[in-house]
This record gives structure tokens, C-alpha cells and sequence, in this order.
């Protein structure tokens, strides 16, 4: 498709997304660009096929953290009306134009933690190779968490004496917000720790192509990747977790270093990798973390426990045993409880009762209580 | 009826140990002779009080019984959706004892609470034959250590369900089936315990255990646990309940396990050595068995039978 193609496709839509607008804006759009985003069917169709909405729902926006940050803060290299082709796009490392960091003067940026992310085991570019893309970027974990300031009541006896200097009562509402949504607990559950590491850790597909990869490169990945979902789901700590249990460690709680957790979690690493703590170094220090008695032969307890022959033979076989001992002692009383009944049914024995005990037909001995005295 | 000689010894160790005197010695001769060789005739003949007639279990055995019974099944009931948990009915039955907040709060209450029964029962298993040595009344047949008199049993019970035989085995007081079921349970109990201690504690087993086998016996007591109590949830369910509450005869239920008393015609079929001794210890037993073989014409010495009708195929009565 050429540029003139595209161009034209792009107006085709915007015709027609035209009846759909209109919304309420519930920022300030001082840039101009809702003129053309706030259209439903703006979007296009890639030269491989895939479909991409430009549509900025302005009700959706308008909520998110990133609101009252002006569109070309992060969207540096838009300089005109219609603006050309984007090629990368916005990374959470741009500096930001207008927003500044109250504590060093500086433009505010998300640099600090995308670097630590870029140096982890997931780091990788926005705009990468098709097997780096099975990393997760940013926005795979961060999905822009959208919250509405007026969700929760505010307490009104705070507000109250904000309002007498700052005036504007929807201003102070919006900081207050703003402020305490960062001093609460913004930690994910273990549940939702779990969901999000399970949903690239679970998929077959990935990890057999990054398995390929690694031997085609003759590279070495950690023996539980491939099950580390799975067999943490099958341990105890993933049993009880997902009931609910808060207590019992998630992935982050072994795989983070829990002391600066925030930072931490971007920064995880291969347990081969010295600084991760599962590295065999750390291992007993982070295990001491739940667990106080914990020393190097707590460490060697494996927790993604497989099971398999291959990997596993103690256990495989152990279970082996158990199951046929379980299969022949499960069969073998109940037959031996079927013969039983057969012969005690001979006997004259039955399941009706009379006088209080079930002992009363008659049979081969011809003898029994129905004979009254 | 002329005893076997085993029965003959038990009885005459339990006359031995209770002192029974020249005229109770002739009573029970008597009375013994009296009985038919036949002992199916003899428990199909007696009146027995479903509660239960002979003594059997003490009241402590009842109270651990019953703490057994209640432990096991509340910590089967808050482990299994635990341990199962992608079965259809973890999620559900472990909602209905309230999340795994309160169920794991059960769980640890009962295993202390199993425990506790372990150390009633072992006080008692041990205090109570002390007890018996010191007066001279111990007899080591009468406890549920096993004997390879109880594989004989087993081989003879087979043989009379199968119809080969014509009278079931003269059992003790424990019969095969309880013995197994026992030292099965006791097997169990400690594997729970052991198990069960290695996931509260793990830390602390690792530190005793050595670096080579602390973590193989981690993946065991992991396998173990889960293994070993649907297996005896299935035991209790498929056999102990079958014995106890569905067999022909027994059904709806023993009520053994509250009176502490068996019926007489159960004693009588499965535990005849446990009735000799019923005999000799309860003088009114032996009035009753009396009175009864002579109402019910069952004396086997020179008594015949009014029965008009042939007897079937396999079942002559005894020649007098």
C-alpha cells in the first residue's frame, strides 16, 4: 500500500467513524490530536494484515494515570498536522516534556525502571525480533491501570481543608487521589501474580520455541522453565495460594528481592544468575525469609517438584508403588468383601430385619429363629 | 460338642486365670459337651440384643473410636480439596468448609487433636495389659497382635465363604479383618504424622535430616500424605463401613462402637474363642446358653431331632 493509499484509507474511515463521535472530553486536548483520534473507526490495516485502532476513547482516557500528561510528552516525534507514519512509538523510557520531577527539577521519565527491566531476563525492545517478542514489554504487565478518582468516596473532612486555599474542589479531589492511590498498597495479590507470570510461563507454544532457540544458539536455560507454572501450581506454596491464601510465596516472593520489592520485580533473573536469589548463593537466605529454620539442605527441596521418570525417578517410581499398592488394596478388599457377602448370604445372613438383627432366614441348616420357642 | 484342641487351651487358660472353681469347671464341661458340633446352629439360635450383649471394648477404646472417627474424616474433608485441588469437587467442598483461611486452621486443630488420640490410645494399649500382666490375667491371644494363627484363619474363612468348608475358623477376639484393619490404621496415623509434621516444619525437618536424602524425603512425605489418606478414606469407606454397617447380619449397624458391647450371636460366629471365655468369666452366660440348647432342642448329646423335614443337601444335622 502506498503512503496515498493509506491516506485515503484513513479518511474513508474517518468518514465513517464520524457518526460515531462525540463524546464528552474529560481533558484538556490542547494539541489538537482528539480532532482526529476521537473517531471510533480511525484506525488501519497493516501491510501484513493486522488490524490497528488509532482510537483514543476519550472516556477511557480520561481516566487513566497518564491523562493529564499532553499526548506529544510521549509522543516526542509527532511535529505536524497530519502528523507521518509512527514508527517505534512511545517508550516508557521518553522523557517527558512538561511534567517535571518535583524532587530533582528534571523531566519526569519512567527511565530509572525500564532500565532496571532492560538489565532483567524479560528486558527486551519495544520494537524487537519475533522471538524476543515473547518477552514481555512494559506494557504486557502494565496495562495502564485505569481508575476513576471519583470511584471512592473522599473523605470530605480532608478535602474540606484543601479547599479553603487550593479553591478549586475537583483540582484537590484529583491530587488527593493522585497521592493516596501511591501511599496504599498498589502490590498485586499472589492470585494475580500468578495469572500474570502463568500467562506467558503456561503457553506451550513459547516456551517450545524459546527451548528450540536456546539449543539452536547452544545457550542453557534453567531446568524449570519449561514447568515452572505447572509445577508451581502442583507445589504446596500453589496449592494453598490458590485458594486465596495470602502467606504461602507467589513467583515474585522467590524470584524478586523482596527488600525493594517495587524495584526488584522488574529486575528478575535466571536463578544461574548471581544477583537473582535463587542463584545457589542466595538461595538459603531467601528461602529464611518464610521459612527460619532454613539452612543449605532446606535449600536443595525443590520447589517446582516434577514427577516425571526423566527428570524425577525417586518420586516416579515412588508413586508407581504407591498407586499399586493403593489399586491392589482398593480391589483386593473389595473382593474380599463381595466373597463375604456371597458366603455369609449362604450362610442364611441377609439385609432385612427382624427382631432387631438381620440374622433370620431360613437355610440348609433349617434351624433358626423363626422357630419360636 | 468335643473342642478343638485350641479351643480347649484357650479355655482352660481363661478357668486357669479366673480362678473358676470345681463346680464352675463342671458347669462349663458340661455345658461345652452339651453345645452341638455344629456352631452355626449355636449363633443362629441365640437371641441377641442388636445394642449388644457380651462386653467387649472399654470405654476408652470407645472415646478414641470415636476421636478417631471424628479427626479423620473432618482432616480428610479439609486436606483432600487441598491436595486435589483440580478435581471437580475441591473448589466446591473446600467453599463449604470456609476457604482455605479456615480450613487449614481445622486441619492443624485435628492433626494436634489426632495426635492427642494416639498418645490416649498408646497409654492405653500399654497400661491396660500392664495392668494384666501384674494380676496374672494377660493372654497375648486375647490382644490384636497379630499370630500365624490369623493367616490359618484367613485361609479357612476363604474356604468357608467359597462353601468348602462347613463352619467358619474359631476366632479370637480379634479376628483377621481387625488386625489388618488396626495395624493398617496405625501404619497411617504415623505416615499422616510424619507427612503432615514435614509440611508445618519443613525448615526444621532439613535441618535434622542429611543434605542428601532432606530433599527426596520432602518429594516423598509430599507424595505420601495425599496418597495415603484418600487410600484410607477409601478403606474406611469401602471396607470398614461395609463391615461394620452393610454386611448381611450386620446391617444397618454394629452398635459396638458406643455400648462397648458385642451381640451374642456375632460373638458366637466370629469370635467363639472370645465366647469360651464370655462363658467362663459371665456365669450367667452359661445359664442362658443352657436354658436356650434346651428349649430350642439343639443339646447335641442323646437328643433327637423333631424336625420332620429332610435337611438340605450339605447341612446334616450332627449325629447325636
Amino acid at each position: 500500500m502506498t503512503m496515498k493509499q493509506s491516506w485515503i484509507t484513513l479518511l474513508f474511515l474517518i468518514m465513517i467513524g464520524i457518526p460515531y463521535s462525540g463524546t464528552v472530553q474529560a481533558y484538556v486536548d490542547e494539541e489538537g490530536c482528539l480532532l482526529c483520534h476521537k473517531y471510533p473507526k480511525m484506525g488501519r490495516i497493516t501491510e501484513d494484515g493486522a488490524r490497528r485502532t488509532y482510537y483514543v476513547m476519550p472516556h477511557v482516557f480520561g481516566k487513566t494515570v497518564h491523562r493529564n500528561v499532553p499526548c506529544r510528552d510521549c509522543h516526542n516525534y509527532i511535529e505536524e498536522l497530519p502528523h507521518r507514519e509512527v514508527e517505534t512509538g512511545v517508550t516508557c523510557n521518553t522523557e517527558c516534556h512538561s511534567v517535571k520531577n518535583p524532587a530533582t527539577g528534571k523531566n519526569f521519565s519512567h527511565k530509572p525502571i525500564y532500565d532496571a527491566y532492560r538489565d532483567s531476563v524479560h528486558g527486551r525492545d519495544k520494537i524487537t525480533s519475533e522471538l524476543e517478542s515473547d518477552k514481555p514489554y512494559c506494557i504486557t504487565c502494565h496495562t495502564n491501570p485505569i481508575y476513576n478518582p471519583k470511584e471512592e468516596s473522599i473523605p470530605k473532612r480532608v478535602t474540606d481543608r484543601c479547599v479553603i486555599c487550593h479553591e478549586d474542589r475537583e483540582f484537590v479531589e484529583s491530587w488527593y487521589s493522585h497521592t493516596s492511590r501511591r501511599i496504599r498498597e498498589v502490590k498485586r495479590s499472589s492470585i494475580e501474580i500468578i495469572e500474570l507470570c502463568s500467562s506467558c510461563h503456561e503457553d506451550q507454544s513459547m516456551v517450545d520455541r524459546r527451548l528450540k532457540a536456546a539449543e539452536a544458539r547452544g545457550e542453557e536455560l534453567g531446568k524449570k522453565f519449561p514447568v515452572a507454572a505447572e509445577t508451581y501450581k502442583d507445589s504446596f506454596h500453589g496449592k494453598v495460594t490458590r485458594y486465596g491464601f495470602t502467606e504461602a510465596a507467589n513467583c515474585l516472593d522467590c524470584h524478586a528481592d523482596y527488600e525493594n520489592y517495587y524495584l526488584s520485580v522488574h529486575e528478575i533473573r535466571p536463578s544461574r544468575d548471581p544477583l537473582s536469589p535463587m542463584h545457589d548463593d542466595k538461595r538459603v537466605e531467601t528461602c529464611q525469609r518464610c521459612h527460619e529454620y532454613a539452612n543449605e539442605n532446606y535449600a536443595t527441596i525443590d520447589p517446582h517438584p516434577t514427577k516425571d521418570l526423566e527428570s524425577n525417578p525417586f518420586i516416579y517410581y515412588a508413586e508407581e508403588i504407591y498407586n499399586w499398592i493403593s489399586y491392589v488394596v482398593i480391589a483386593g478388599l473389595i473382593a474380599l468383601a463381595l466373597f463375604e457377602t456371597i458366603g455369609r448370604r449362604r450362610d442364611g445372613a441377609s439385609w432385612k430385619l427382624r427382631r432387631g438383627s438381620s440374622w433370620w432366614r431360613s437355610n440348609r441348616k433349617r434351624k433358626d429363629r423363626d422357630r419360636v420357642i | 460338642m468335643k473342642l478343638s484342641a485350641e479351643a480347649q487351651k484357650v479355655l482352660e487358660t481363661s478357668m486357669r486365670i479366673n480362678k473358676t472353681d470345681d463346680a464352675g469347671r463342671k458347669e462349663i464341661a458340661e455345658l461345652i459337651h452339651l453345645m452341638p458340633y455344629d456352631r452355626v446352629l449355636l449363633y443362629k439360635n441365640v437371641v441377641s440384643n442388636p445394642v449388644g450383649d457380651l462386653p467387649r471394648y472399654s470405654i476408652h477404646i470407645r472415646i478414641q473410636h470415636m476421636l478417631t472417627f471424628v479427626t479423620f474424616l473432618a482432616l480428610a474433608f479439609t486436606g483432600l480439596p487441598v491436595a486435589f485441588y483440580d478435581h471437580f469437587w475441591a473448589e466446591p467442598l473446600n467453599t463449604l468448609i470456609g476457604g482455605v483461611d479456615v480450613s487449614r486452621i481445622i486441619h492443624r486443630t485435628l492433626a494436634v487433636a489426632m495426635i492427642l488420640t494416639m498418645i490416649y490410645h498408646i497409654f492405653t494399649i500399654t497400661l491396660g495389659p500392664l495392668a494384666q500382666i501384674f494380676k496374672g490375667r494377660f493372654e497375648i491371644r486375647r490382644t490384636i497382635i497379630p499370630l500365624l494363627k490369623d493367616l490359618v484363619d484367613f485361609k479357612n474363612d476363604l474356604l468357608y465363604f467359597a462353601g468348602i468348608r462347613d463352619q467358619r475358623p474359631e476366632m479370637d477376639k480379634f479376628m483377621y479383618k481387625q488386625k489388618l484393619h488396626y495395624f493398617a490404621a496405625a501404619f497411617g496415623n504415623i505416615v499422616m504424622v510424619v507427612s503432615g509434621s514435614s509440611f508445618l516444619f519443613p525448615d526444621i525437618w532439613a535441618s535434622i535430616l542429611p543434605a542428601d536424602i532432606a530433599s527426596h524425603f520432602q518429594e516423598l512425605m509430599r507424595l505420601s500424605h495425599p496418597h495415603e489418606a484418600l487410600l484410607a478414606l477409601l478403606v474406611i469407606a469401602f471396607w470398614h463401613w461395609y463391615n461394620v454397617h452393610l454386611a448381611p447380619g450386620r446391617f444397618p449397624m454394629q452398635w459396638t462402637f458406643l455400648t462397648g458391647k458385642i451381640t451374642r450371636e456375632h460373638q458366637i460366629e466370629e469370635h467363639f474363642l472370645e465366647y469360651l471365655r464370655n462363658l467362663v468369666e459371665i456365669p450367667e452366660e452359661r445359664s442362658y446358653l443352657q436354658n436356650m440348647l434346651v428349649a430350642r432342642e439343639l443339646r447335641e448329646e442323646g437328643h433327637v431331632h423333631e424336625d420332620p423335614e429332610p435337611v438340605g443337601s450339605s447341612g446334616d444335622a450332627p449325629a447325636p
